[in-house]
């Protein structure tokens, strides 16, 4: 048996390839740095905003860690929306159980809101 | 797709399942109308009754009189769910072992001076913990790649939170973290490797997939799908190399998140593994009767094994932390428990289920133990278990009993769980097969681990706690729910030990 022949010759060669690309790429990057782009801060170059108003302070500033529970509640939406839509399209030919099941997924959902709502995870602190 | 989707038999199917969610809803539901005006203590009552009732009336929804054996299933709606012996018997368990650790959160509450309680929230854990459930159940019947996904990814999105549950806690958060971070990472090479197989084979119902390998028969890209479909496995079953998860997680996370991690969802995870294995992918498993026959996921099986073997009860042998050395003692279980994947193939799932099942039993019950004894002192270090007959015998017997079943001491379920799957190893070519020698392996290896299991027994029934330790010397007031989880784990773990045939009677 060669090697090529080997039944696992063909995992060694998708994990060769698997981390030959992204090192590849990454090397063209530092070639093209090198070759073309020869580092020159300034002042302007390292602002926050290329243009615009002239920014005030650093980038780097706090901001309220509550805004994450508005894009988990988002999702509520979000994911109603994607599912209503086919649901929607396909709304003539679909049976009484299509509409029950997609009543009991809006309930769930709902009932995520109601739950969030409650706990009075809606107002801003 | 036709537009005659039978929706009743959907519901027909998925009848725990509709309990758990209705369940959830209640425990949500009340906690949100009544919680705010009762004592936490009641509160964290009421949510545990909501989960046990539940998870009950999802029994009773399972209960059937008719199963039908493996390889004879029932399908339903269009093949997505199969129903016989294995996958009744996977949701019982599952519920059941679920339950055991509902009554733990009880227990696990440590006194006020120590810390603030863990459990501010008791009714969103039980929601979750019955979401988790609802995962497990889901695996056990899914006959169809896409919904064994959904499956595992509805189980382990909830068993992160319930991991990091414990908002005081930094460890908590760290175990919640790294077990999501190395969790997300399975789920995608998992479902890399379910892609390339749909890719292949155009469908994802798995005895489909098994017509349509054996007329292609193995190809280089089957191999990769396997191999992805296997590393996705091994991250979640926390079998070694891909096992790093394990000790920081069993190590962080409340002790019924723990116990659940360990228990219920091996259980389903190792029952669904099997069934892909074999119904989807059995035509291309390779050989493990003799040496070089044609490759398979046989052979990576049982790489993975030896290697979760080794793995697990030599590095448990350098551990001073306790649930460290849990940790390490479950890559090596989950070592035993790919052994006993490759004897499906001899004896079938009946000796894998009761491996798993007792185990998860024991789990639990050492689990339990150390959630109770944080009640009065923190309960990390094996030395911290020191004189612990004389602060609670209910808690070193029940400790006595769980880790001598782990360790696989007759007569109790661990050692016949053992005794069974090697035999079944060994009947597939006696000791002149790869399977067996991963048998003798195994066997070796349970000596090694004698000797950690035997150091916690130390500690707990020998050792007195001195001046000089940190182990307190405080008596230990164990709660009614956590009593009553430990007394049937203990009473389960010998009664199965001593009439297997319960458990195994079911895959005759």
């Amino acid at each position: 048996m060669t090697i090529a022949s080997h039944p696992y010759a063909f995992i060694a060669l998708f994990v060769a390839v698997a981390a030959a690309f992204p090192l590849g790429l990454l090397l063209v990057c530092r070639l093209w740095v090198w070759a073309f782009q020869p580092p020159k801060p300034s002042p302007v170059k390292n602002g926050i905003y290329e243009c615009g108003l002239e920014a005030k302070g650093d980038s780097w500033i706090q901001f309220k860690a509550h805004y994450y529970l508005y894009a988990i509640l988002f999702l509520i939406f979000d994911v109603e929306v994607l599912f209503l839509l086919p649901f929607a399209a396909a709304f003539n030919v679909l049976s009484w159980g299509a509409l029950f099941v997609m009543l009991a997924f809006i309930f769930l959902l709902a009932e995520g809101l109601v739950w969030a709502w409650n706990r009075g995870h809606l107002e801003w602190k | 797709m036709n537009a005659t989707i039978n929706y009743a038999e959907l519901v027909y199917a998925l009848r725990p399942e509709i309990a758990l969610t209705l369940g959830l809803l209640l425990a949500l539901g009340y906690d949100m109308a009544f919680g705010r005006r009762m004592s936490d203590c009641a509160r964290r009552g009421v949510a545990v009754l909501i989960g046990i009732v539940t998870l009950a009336s999802a029994v009773f929804q399972t209960l059937h009189t008719n199963v039908p054996p493996v390889g004879h299933a029932a399908y339903w709606f269009h093949g997505a769910f199969v129903y016989d012996t294995l996958a009744h018997g996977v949701r019982l368990g599952v519920f059941g072992l679920s339950a055991l650790t509902l009554l733990l959160i009880a227990g696990s509450i440590p006194h006020s001076a120590l810390r603030t309680p863990h459990f501010k929230h008791p009714a969103e854990y039980v929601a979750i913990q019955l979401l988790a459930t609802m995962g497990f159940s889901l695996m056990a019947v899914s006959n169809n790649l896409l919904i064994a996904f959904l499956g595992f990814e509805l189980a382990s999105l909830s068993l992160y939170v319930m991991a990091g549950f414990d908002k005081t806690s930094r460890a908590s958060a760290e175990a919640s973290l790294k077990y999501f971070l190395f969790g997300g990472m399975a789920a995608a090479f998992m479902l890399f490797g379910f892609s390339l197989i749909y890719g292949m084979t155009g469908t994802i119902v798995l005895p489909e997939i098994a017509r349509a390998l054996a007329v292609q028969g193995p190809s280089p890209l089957l191999l990769v799908a396997l191999v992805m479909v296997l590393v996705g496995f091994g991250y979640k079953a926390a079998a070694a190399p891909f096992h790093q998860w394990a000790p920081d997680v069993y190590q962080g996370a409340p002790a019924p998140a723990a116990a659940l991690i360990a228990s219920a969802s091996k259980l389903a995870g190792f029952a669904f593994f099997a069934r892909l294995l074999f119904s989807g992918l059995g035509t291309v498993s390779g050989d493990a009767i003799n040496f070089g026959g044609p490759a398979g996921w046989i052979m990576a099986v049982i790489i993975i094994s030896a290697a979760s073997m080794l793995l697990g009860n030599i590095a448990a042998l350098a551990q001073t932390n306790a649930r460290r050395l849990i940790a390490y003692s479950a890559i090596a279980h989950a070592g035993i428990m790919l052994l006993g994947v490759i004897a499906v193939r001899a004896e079938g799932a009946g000796p894998l289920f009761y491996y798993a099942l007792t185990y998860g039993i024991a789990t639990i019950g050492v689990f339990g133990v150390f959630a109770a004894i944080e009640r009065t002192a923190p309960c990390q270090r094996i030395s911290d278990l020191a004189g612990l007959w004389k602060r609670s015998p209910f808690l070193a017997l029940v400790l006595f009993v769980c880790v001598l079943s782990l360790a696989g001491i007759p007569p109790l379920a661990g050692f016949f769980g053992k005794f069974y799957l090697f035999a079944a190893a060994l009947y597939l070519n006696g000791l002149m097969s790869p399977a067996g020698w991963l048998a003798f392996l195994a066997i070796a290896m349970s000596a090694v681990g004698l000797y950690y299991y035997l150091v916690i027994l130390k500690a707990a029934l020998v050792t007195n706690a001195t001046a000089g330790t940190s182990a307190s010397t405080e008596k230990i007031r164990v709660p009614l729910g956590t009593v009553i989880a430990l007394a049937t784990s203990a009473a389960l773990t010998i009664a199965l030990g001593i009439w297997p045939d319960v458990v195994l009677g079911l895959f005759k």
